[in-house]
């Protein structure tokens, strides 16, 4: 029974950090309809600079975390300005495109300027602790940002559904024209969304370098599974995202437990793929 | 008329100029001495900081066999080029730690850089074919330090590998534990395997199992995980239920940390960790790790802490030095592909020809001198395996690589089993 529940515990804990990272992708895909394939490297670049905070100023990633939510967003908001508002009444490849391309240029950046090297923090507030609850080990790391992500994900959906800025987002994410026809910025909308869907996964990746080695790829299979998440929940649904995420997180836990550890990511995948059969538009999706 | 003949003298001249630069030209290319080699290694991706420390070895052997290097105690090192005169140019690619590309990316070296031969490849699973493009196109693949076993079963007759492979580092894991049986009473019994779902990984942990059960030890757990995964929680988990006495692992770059940190958030320890050619003899994953580090063994064929077993390698890297950045010594794969690059500069000028038959057929008939191997010298079987591949056994302490065995070349007595986390 111990080993079930800490296998469970574990599931719960890498879920909240999929909602954490999946949370901003959500917001940006559910109401721009932008699929934003450099939200792995935005997740990278947080946690370099998370590192980098850590290592020459001895900030704790704790700390760090506010400042790669802050830094995150500016790049969100860049990357919006920059780049997504070009390609905004195109062919959805254009942005597709354009985020994947933004993606290549991140990662060969950080490649060209960090180097391949895996740099990981010492002597962390967090790292290498653990609580004990009657033999059930739990990591203080994963916990803090399994709380992080609550908080988090709690305060957006407070934000997008009892807020008049949320109003505005959803009347934009529902018919942008009828929005600006209601007075409401659209632009200024959008740019708001893409930064904070950057900062929420800018939080993630400055608290992360406590227990992940940073690199250029760290992003990657995130990313990935934040996608899963976020169809997964139904596009725009932080609710969703978050359901998703847990059971995501559950079920690859338990697959690389009870059947074999190489299996957990085909579980996933697995139950990624029914899920969008027996309900295309995701668990919560409108 | 007349304007015609003007204008035929101005074209004949013209022409003439034109073929006169292009045979000055050609005269120089046919001057310059130079055998360009391709060097293949995962210089981006997950593996990208071994692919570029290898590169960094194989410019390091380059420059010393190009210039002179008088009091350097290496083969070739003294005088300038090989074979009167000819240098070695490389031309790098990236095979980013994929199969294919390293196929498509050896396909261009020869027939778009019309290289002459290829080093590399450090991931067994891009080395694969890889080399079965050069043996294709007769051209020689030198591979420094690729470890599965099934690289050197294919007969072929252009390839040549300098380091150990897996099977020998697992028979000498198993040794080893007998050894520690004995004389420590560390009674290991049970042997658990982690290993990355790849070539390498599925090779390695193969002979792993072969060589427990020929010892005598029962395989309890076997863990294979994706490379680059984002938790090895379950994988950790599953070893620790089984509780193996030891652990044969092999995890590469970032996952190596992770399984560790994992082990250490976990709170278990078998008695024995041992690893390939992994994580582990990185000096600066291990400086990383810091004290979590500690105590975990493996197969290495360099540490700078062997300088007294090989003194010629210390002017070899400081060269090596220059080329990486942030400057780190030699570790037990980037200093194979130097070794790789040196043995081919000696058998091509004892062969005193630049045909790649001629020269493979020369790798194989001869015993090389190579100071920068742990075993001496390079010798090779059919098949291209360095029969002379040596690695011992160390174990980190106070974040030195300690030589524990075999007992004959040992520094430090190994600590078995290892200190557990809560008493670090």
């Amino acid at each position: 029974m111990a080993t079930f529940l800490q296998v469970a515990f574990d599931g719960l804990l890498n879920g909240l950090l999929y909602a954490l990272v999946a949370a901003g992708l959500s917001l940006i895909w559910g109401v721009m309809d932008v699929i934003n394939f450099a939200h792995g490297e935005f997740l990278m670049i947080a946690m370099y600079l998370s590192y980098w905070l850590g290592f020459i100023w001895k900030i704790d990633p704790l700390i760090s975390s506010i400042a790669g939510g802050a830094f995150v967003f500016i790049v969100g908001a860049l990357t919006y300005r920059l780049v997504i508002s070009r390609t905004i009444g195109k062919s959805a490849m254009s942005a597709l495109l354009a985020t994947f391309g933004l993606s290549m240029l991140l990662k060969n950046i950080c490649l060209n300027r960090f180097s391949p090297n895996f740099r990981l923090l010492q002597d962390t507030l967090l790292g290498g602790k653990t609580l004990d609850l009657a033999g059930i080990i739990i990591p203080v790391p994963q916990l803090v940002i399994g709380i992080f992500a609550l908080a988090l994900l709690f305060v957006i959906y407070r934000l997008v559904n009892k807020t008049r800025l949320g109003w505005a987002i959803q009347a934009t994410a529902m018919d942008k024209e009828a929005a600006e026809l209601m007075g409401i910025n659209t632009e200024n909308i959008y740019l708001l969304v893409f930064g904070l869907g950057g900062a929420c996964v800018g939080i993630a990746g400055g608290l992360l370098p406590s227990y992940l080695a940073v690199h250029p790829e760290v992003g990657a299979l995130f990313s990935l599974i934040a996608f899963i998440c976020v169809a997964m929940g139904g596009f725009g649904s932080i609710p969703g995202a978050l359901l998703a995420s847990l059971l995501i997180g559950l079920v690859e836990a338990f697959a690389g437990f009870y059947i074999a550890p190489v299996f957990k990511y085909v579980a996933v995948f697995g139950l990624y793929l029914a899920v969008v059969m027996v309900r295309p538009r995701g668990l919560f999706g409108w | 008329m007349k304007r015609n003949g003007k204008f035929v003298r101005s074209l004949f001249l013209v022409m003439a100029a034109l073929l006169a630069v292009g045979a000055l030209s050609g005269a120089a290319f046919a001057e310059e001495k130079v055998i360009k080699i391709g060097t293949l290694f995962p210089l981006t991706g997950p593996c990208a900081l071994a692919g570029q420390r290898c590169r960094a070895a194989v410019e390091t052997a380059a420059e010393v066999i190009n210039n002179a290097h008088p009091g350097m105690q290496v083969p070739l090192a003294a005088q300038e080029g090989i074979l009167d005169g000819y240098k070695f140019v490389l031309v790098h690619a990236d095979h980013q730690g994929k199969p294919d590309v390293a196929k498509s990316e050896a396909e261009r070296l020869f027939d778009q850089e019309k290289v002459w031969g290829i080093i590399g490849s450090y991931n067994s699973a891009a080395t694969k074919p890889a080399s079965f493009v050069a043996e294709l196109k007769q051209k020689i693949f030198m591979c420094g330090c690729s470890s599965s076993g099934a690289l050197t079963e294919r007969d072929f007759k252009y390839f040549f590998r300098m380091a150990p492979t897996d099977k020998t580092e697992s028979l000498e894991f198993v040794e080893f534990i007998e050894w520690a049986n004995k004389t420590k009473n560390s009674g290991i019994k049970t042997v658990g395997l982690i290993y990355e779902n790849t070539e390498f990984g599925k090779h390695a942990a193969e002979e792993g199992r072969m060589a427990a059960e020929t010892g005598g030890l029962k395989v309890v757990a076997d863990v294979p995980f994706n490379p680059g995964a984002t938790n090895l929680n379950s994988e950790v988990q599953t070893l620790k239920a089984a509780n193996p006495d030891a652990v044969f692992g092999a995890c590469l770059g970032g996952d190596y940390t992770l399984w560790v940190r994992t082990m250490k958030q976990m709170d278990w320890l078998p008695k024995a960790a041992l690893n390939y050619c992994t994580g582990y003899q990185d000096p600066i994953i291990a400086g990383q790790l810091g004290d979590d580090a500690n105590y975990f063994m493996g197969g290495t064929g360099y540490a700078p802490e062997f300088a007294e077993l090989m003194p010629a390698v210390a002017a070899v890297e400081e060269i090596y030095k220059t080329k990486t950045d942030p400057s780190v010594p030699f570790d037990s794969d980037s200093i194979q592909e130097a070794v790789a690059l040196l043995v081919l500069a000696q058998a091509i000028e004892k062969s005193g020809s630049l045909d790649p038959t001629v020269v493979a057929e020369t790798l194989h008939a001869n015993e090389w001198e190579s100071p920068l191997s742990m075993g001496g010298k390079v010798a090779f079987a059919p098949g291209g395996q360095n029969l002379k591949a040596m690695s011992m056994l160390t174990q980190l302490q106070g974040g030195e690589y300690k030589r524990i065995y075999p007992v004959d070349l040992a520094d430090t007595e190994p600590v078995i089993p290892m200190v557990p986390w809560k008493d670090r």
